[in-house]
């Protein structure tokens, strides 16, 4: 079995990379870590692409403290956002996801930047953009903008990505005083995609749950977050799931396993936030 | 018997070679000038090949040739049943005509200078087909079952029906009563190592360096299929890397490399995707099962009615040992067992590690553990009650029988007695724990086998079996026999095996190699040692020697394998997740050549017999016949971290009517007996029985 | 497909270190790095056994980190410096784990143990005397469908005990 690639030429940096897109009208795709797009061109899921390579391009990686924000390179590994002090310290829902994602040998290759633009429903990374309210730092020909995750994951897949653009960063609030994260998911086995995850961001202002693998997109449950932000209590606010998620039956678990789940980690992530 | 060796933890001999990458699989054997060959699957799952557009294929660079029934030679398919082969029906005719008979099934095969370029032109093949709708479920109305042709009369080796007493009636008038539906999901394989051929022709002689575990019988079936003298085919296979059982045939795919090598005139590397093999390399069958007991109410069976029916494909029949142990279990008047099969779409099924008895034991010790509840009686004193004095089934004392020492072994080991009986009564913080047990049994199987010794000047030997060692050691343990039948140290012994130019060897399935290969080999060693004797001069001298079993000792024993097998489960009270925490299994499996090997090989079997409980399913698409997870990441197996606790242990067991060497086998009754273990302690653990296999979160929950 | 995509190089050229010896080559895109050792080097130590990452029997390593051979491309080794079961063996760099291995019969059919090694190592080499539950979640994305696991995790749990003792432990 062999990588469906078409093409591919190594970016010497980023005005290269973004000119190779540009020029390439969508036939082209951008390979970072390529723990999932090489799996697909393997599988021949995706057809033929030509391939950028990102990974010579240094001004991608990197993880620094700006301001209130953290902001983390495109092409920085899940290695290293797990063993990151800047991450545990500043949010550590992403620290506590990183190790959650598959294996070490994928880890080590495996890019945030990657995983946001290939926007795996049942990953981690989406949903701990979605509840820490960050920003996506996306480039292309006519410039940079940032896009807060809430608009970022449109669908199954699919990002508000344009074909000439590519991720450079993303751009995470850093942890007020008080704040408490969890990150939990379960999965049927051991490093596999979750069933149902939650990255609960729970603020003296308020609280955030972004749930994966219950949606097309990592979705955040807003009734119960206002519900808990009422005072309702962890069932309570469980209850109210229901209306915010929307998970599918699939080959991996019928919807009805799914919200359960989703239930149960609400109230252990609150649990686990609240002890 | 000298046992100087035989019986020790003797380190693997080849132990080295994998840990440095220096064993050779298949699709490690590069040739000069090879070229290599991808096969096009099928994309419906019944109907006919309307039209093959090669024309984008064969301009791209490299493409060499695309064969399909529209240009392949016919081959000649001369009859061939191997001793592994469905005794009825014909196997599948590869790339000789337009029908498609199962989804995946090969329709053409490309061959190009690289992979890559063989990969892209199959990707640019456009085929059409006429399709129908396949029936894949054995479930559905559209199916019939059949009595296969071989299970037909008392003498088949699998019979359809058997019966003593009137199990029906006894059934009906039982005091105590359990009668239930099981249903265990197809399954593949799935070994580490995809298959892979590598063929070259020289003249109208063909060497195939392949993935195998019974090459002499790829040898006899390539010779078969293309209509040439046996001797002419040679069988290279020194490492297999995993089967399983999947390698015990074979399939298409060898044929597929051996006819490309043979159009395109140079020598063809092609080795299968994990998601080809899925397709084209068997499958553990799916099966149905009814099992209904009756009993005393101080727990003395009464009637035991045991009806399985599994899959089976259109063209081959294939059949196994779903209701074989159901006779001899236990001791019982009235027992009556029916077997049927359900042809359907597919490929044909084929042997997996503890094929039938696997899913068979899961429905009879399930159904056992369920009547212990019933009658309020510990499960494995209620097995001592029924325990037989001789092989009911056949009137024949038991060549050995160990299963209650398995289990009072077991127990003390797993601590049995501190299992509050009462389910759901068990806890450990978030989970509610649960302990059951299950019986495991496989036949004690020997095949004649031939070996040969030589004895070298410098005081080694060399022993040759065209046998195989697909992981268990069968490296290790045969250098071990030989080196006690010679009286040699290790070091000074080489086996070889793997080669069809060896002397024969049985399939290396039904955990019967041992026994066989061990018993040829030493014949092998003494016919050597006796013609060394009398001719000291000449150096190498060497001589075969042959083994089979003594049909009057066959005839006076029943022999098997018994075994008892414990699992601890801990169900998480709020996700319905199963965590196996620890399992065990006790084994009389006669005598242990390498304690070392044994337990590897018992703990693996017990973590397939894990997997077939709560993860393995191959899901097929009922609208087409698409197989839905054939990838590893979507057909669950177990990992490293679903494992906790995993013990094996054996009882002193002689036994010396099986074989010369004492010796049972143990690769399929490790699997077999895991699977209801888990499922008996699920329900201890949560109250539910659950019938269906894999048995996963969603079952818990909702149950 | 477009011009501009047809004018990406279908084929690169790279120039590497594998075990420690210069490579120069030019590779297909589509060329995996496992393939690339398998058919064009003759390292067949590094097994495909599912070719999308999951199963680990590719696993090597890549500038000093381990990687599945699988999910990279030969076109991405430019400048790389690659190891394999093959290279480590002749350093000695696995000589502890190999005999643990074979000690503790922790391979059966073999076919997963080279990229076992590696994902053994890599734990190893973040020293101290890693948990058993730390070892199994470390070498999870190693398939093996032989053994158990059991042996496995005490061979890499008693090279462990053994490195962090000092002790050496000899192929």
């Amino acid at each position: 079995m062999k990588a469906a690639a078409a093409g591919y030429i190594r970016a010497n940096d980023l005005p290269h990379a973004i000119s190779l897109l540009e020029q390439s009208r969508g036939e082209a795709r951008i390979l970072a870590g390529g723990q999932s797009l090489i799996a697909s061109l393997n599988l021949r899921l995706a057809g033929e692409t030509a391939l950028i390579d990102i990974n010579g391009v240094a001004e991608l990686s990197g993880i620094e403290l700006v301001g209130e924000q953290l902001r983390i390179g495109a092409l920085t590994r899940h290695r290293e956002l797990a063993s990151s002090d800047l991450v545990a310290r500043h949010v550590p829902a992403i620290a506590q996801a990183a190790p959650l994602i598959a294996h070490a040998a994928i880890r080590n290759r495996g890019t945030i930047g990657g995983s946001l633009a290939y926007a795996d429903p049942a990953a981690e990374l989406p949903a701990c953009m979605l509840a820490l309210d960050a920003q996506i730092v996306v480039r292309g020909p006519a410039g940079e903008r940032r896009v807060r995750a809430g608009d970022f994951f449109v669908d199954l897949f699919t990002t508000d990505l344009a074909e000439d653009e590519m991720i450079v960063a993303v751009e995470v609030p850093v942890a007020v005083a008080g704040e408490r994260q969890a990150t939990m998911e379960l999965a049927r086995r051991s490093g596999d995609y979750a069933l149902a995850g939650i990255v609960l961001v729970d603020r003296p202002s308020g609280v955030r749950a972004a749930f994966f693998g219950v949606g097309p997109t990592p979705i955040l449950a807003t009734g119960a977050m206002a519900a808990i932000d009422r005072g309702a209590s962890p069932d309570e606010a469980a209850a109210l799931l229901e209306g915010d998620l929307q998970p599918l039956d699939d080959v991996h678990a019928p919807a009805a396993v799914r919200l359960h789940l989703a239930r149960v980690l609400l109230r252990r992530a609150l649990a686990a936030t609240r002890s | 018997m000298n046992t100087q060796f035989v019986g020790q933890p003797i380190r693997r001999v080849d132990g080295r070679l994998k840990v440095t990458g220096g064993a050779r699989y298949a699709a490690d054997f590069n040739l000069d000038e090879h070229v290599y060959a991808v096969i096009v699957n099928a994309t419906v799952g019944l109907g006919r090949i309307v039209s093959i557009d090669q024309a984008a294929a064969t301009r791209l660079p490299g493409v060499i040739a695309v064969i399909s029934h529209l240009n392949a030679p016919r081959l000649a398919y001369h009859p061939h049943k191997g001793a592994i082969d469905p005794a009825t029906g014909e196997r599948l005719h590869v790339l000789q005509g337009d029908q498609v008979r199962f989804y995946g099934q090969p329709v053409a095969v490309v061959v190009a200078d690289t992979l890559d370029q063989a990969e892209r032109a199959a990707a640019a093949l456009s085929i059409t087909y006429a399709a129908k709708r396949p029936a894949v479920d054995p479930s559905a109305s559209d199916t019939t079952e059949i009595m296969a042709e071989a299970s037909k009369g008392p003498k088949a080796y699998y019979p359809a029906d058997t019966a003593r007493g009137d199990a029906d009636a006894a059934l009906a008038t039982a005091p105590v009563r359990i009668d239930a539906f099981y249903d265990t999901a197809r399954e593949n394989h799935n070994p580490m190592e995809p298959h892979a051929t590598v063929a070259r022709w020289d003249g109208d002689r063909v060497t195939l360096w392949s993935k195998t575990q019974f090459v002499v019988n790829e040898q006899a079936e390539i010779a078969a299929i293309f209509g040439i003298p046996t001797e002419n085919v040679q069988v290279i296979s020194p490492f297999v890397g995993g089967g399983f059982g999947t390698t015990l045939r074979t399939w298409s795919h060898v044929t597929i490399a051996a006819l490309a090598a043979r159009q395109v005139g140079r020598p063809v590397k092609l080795a299968l995707t994990r998601k080809q093999m899925f397709f084209t390399t068997g499958h553990r069958p799916r099966s149905l099962q009814r099992v209904a007991l009756g009993a005393t109410p101080d727990g003395k069976l009464t009637s035991i009615v045991h009806e399985g029916r599994g899959e089976t494909s259109r063209y081959e029949e294939f059949i196994e040992a779903l209701t074989a142990g159901t006779g001899f279990m236990y001791s019982c008047p009235n027992v009556r067992t029916q077997y049927r099969i359900v042809p359907l779409d597919t490929g044909t099924p084929n042997h997996m590690r503890g094929p039938g008895e696997a899913q068979g034991m899961f429905a009879l010790e399930c159904a056992m553990d369920e009547l212990s509840y019933e009658l309020g009686i510990d499960p494995i004193e209620l097995r001592r009650r029924n325990e037989p004095e001789i092989d009911e089934s056949t009137g024949k004392p038991f060549s050995s029988r160990s299963l209650m020492p398995c289990y009072d072994r077991g127990a003390e080991l797993f601590g049995w007695a501190q299992r509050n009986p009462a389910p759901r009564s068990m806890r450990d913080d978030r989970e509610y724990v649960g302990m059951g047990c299950a019986s495991a049994t496989y036949p004690v199987l020997f095949s004649p086998t031939r070996a040969r010794a030589r004895l070298l000047a410098d005081g080694t030997a060399e022993i040759e079996v065209a046998a195989s060692d697909m992981g268990p050691g069968t490296y290790t343990s045969m250098t071990q026999v030989a080196a006690d039948a010679l009286g040699l140290p290790l070091d000074n012994v080489r086996f070889s095996l793997g080669r069809s130019d060896f002397p024969p060897a049985p399939p290396h399935g039904g955990s019967q190699t041992m026994a066989s290969v061990g018993s040829a080999i030493r014949a092998a060693c003494a016919a050597v040692l006796e013609a060394a004797a009398r001719n000291r001069e000449v150096r190498p001298i060497e001589a075969e020697g042959s083994a089979q079993r003594d049909p009057e000792v066959a005839a006076r024993f029943s022999m098997h394998s018994f075994g008892a097998v414990f699992a601890e489960v801990g169900i998480d009270s709020d996700v319905g997740t199963i965590r196996v925490r620890r399992a065990l299994g006790v084994y009389g499996a006669g005598r242990i050549v390498n304690p070392r090997l044994a337990l590897s090989q018992c703990t693996g079997g017990m973590v397939g017999g894990i997997g077939m409980a709560l993860m393995e399913r191959t899901m097929l698409d009922a609208r087409d016949g698409r197989l839905v997870n054939a990838h590893m990441a979507d057909y669950l197996m177990p990992v490293n971290l679903d494992i906790d606790r995993l013990e094996a242990h054996f009882v002193d067991e002689e036994d010396p009517h099986v074989n010369p060497l004492g010796v049972k086998g143990l690769g399929e009754i490790a699997l077999v007996g895991m699977a209801p273990a888990i499922a008996n302690a699920i329900f201890h653990a949560t109250g539910t029985r659950l019938r269906n296999l894999p048995i996963s979160i969603e079952n818990v929950l909702t149950a | 497909m477009s011009d501009t995509a047809q004018s990406f190089p279908t084929r690169v050229d790279i120039s590497l270190t594998v075990n420690g010896e210069p490579v120069d080559a030019r590779v297909d895109v589509s060329r995996h790095l496992v393939d690339f050792l398998r058919l064009d080097l003759g390292l067949t130590g590094a097994h495909a056994g599912c070719e999308h990452g999951v199963c680990g029997a590719c696993t090597l390593q890549v500038d000093g980190e381990i990687v599945r051979g699988c999910l990279m491309l030969a076109a991405q080794l430019d400048g790389a410096e690659v190891w394999t079961v093959e290279g480590l063996t002749e350093t000695g760099a696995l000589a502890d784990l190999q005999a643990a291995f074979v000690e503790r019969n922790a391979l059966q059919c073999g076919f997963c143990t080279p990229g076992m090694l590696f994902a053994a190592a890599d734990i190893l080499a973040q020293g101290g005397q890693p948990s058993r539950v730390a070892i199994r979640e470390h070498i999870s994305g190693n398939y093996c469908r032989c053994t158990g696991y059991e042996a496995v995790v005490d061979a890499i749990e008693t090279v462990a005990g053994a490195r962090a003792r000092g002790e050496e432990v000899s192929a």
